[in-house]
């Protein structure tokens, strides 16, 4: 996978989390993985589609999520409710928005999908067979938020 | 009296927020659209004078709902409202009558400058 693909998804979230809750995260150092797969207890996965298409996950520990949900929100998260997921998954699909615009600046035209929640650690998704690249961004008195990006060039344009 | 606004985007979050930053401004939310065939409907029975848009959405994605709507009613005032910020995403809009194309994530002031220049007229 190409890393011209990952560098517009950590360059959006530094963006969004500084307009969002005016907090620079610091970007750690890139992993990758043979297939797609979080630890984390909070994970939005959004679809991308066009000249690149794939996959994305945002993991992240739940107080890490109460954390960033409770700044979006303007008042502390006490229990994970469907507001405070909401939250998180318009964080989710702001970033991919954001990434979308970067990516289409390259050439590479891309629409995203709705995000969906998935709760729950050791999740492994198989439904692609590209390997992921692993994007830790360190957010300050947060925690850590950890971009997983699985995404491919489309080789053969649909008639 | 009020300008009467619905709201158009599948996150609840961002119906919130939206919400909170009109009422608190003096606008009156008439409704609450999670999908663009949800928003279609609702905009022929509420006639709200402004529709805030999101694009992502399943179902029916804002751009569709959009040219429902401008079909429907071609003075119709929607305002995108949306984390696609590409160009060719604009501009489809644009020429499709969005009157103005707001870029998540988005302070209150922009949301309200867009509101009021549409509404004043």
């Amino acid at each position: 996978m190409k890393v011209q693909y990952v560098s517009p998804f950590a360059e959006a979230s530094v963006n969004v989390f500084e307009m969002l809750i005016g907090c620079k995260p610091e970007r750690g150092s890139l992993s990758a993985r043979p297939q797609m797969f979080t630890s984390q207890q909070i994970n939005i996965v959004c679809g991308i589609t066009g000249r690149v298409e794939g996959l994305v996950i945002y993991g992240m520990s739940m107080i890490t999520a109460d954390k960033i949900a409770s700044k979006m929100i303007g008042s502390p998260v006490v229990t994970f409710d469907q507001l405070a997921a909401s939250a998180i998954a318009e964080l989710g699909n702001m970033i991919s928005g954001h990434s979308a615009s970067l990516l289409a600046a390259e050439g590479y035209q891309c629409d995203i999908t709705p995000p969906t929640i998935i709760r729950g650690t050791n999740v492994s998704v198989t439904t692609l067979d590209i390997p992921a690249i692993v994007i830790p961004m360190s957010l300050p008195e947060i925690g850590t938020f950890e971009i997983n990006v699985s995404l491919q060039e489309r080789l053969a344009q649909a008639a | 009296m009020a300008k009467r606004i619905l709201i158009t985007d599948d996150a609840l979050f961002m119906r919130v927020t939206l919400k909170n930053i009109l009422t608190q401004n003096g606008y009156e939310v008439v409704g609450e659209a999670t999908n663009g065939s949800e928003s279609v409907e609702l905009y022929k029975q509420l006639k709200p004078d402004l529709v805030t848009m999101d694009i992502t959405m399943p179902e029916m994605d804002g751009i569709a709902a959009l040219k429902q709507i401008k079909a429907h009613d071609p003075t119709a005032n929607v305002v995108m409202c949306t984390a696609m910020g590409q160009k060719n995403m604009v501009v489809e809009a644009i020429q499709a009558g969005a009157k103005d194309f707001i870029v998540k994530p988005f302070q209150a002031e922009r949301v309200l400058e867009a509101v009021s220049k549409l509404l004043a007229a």
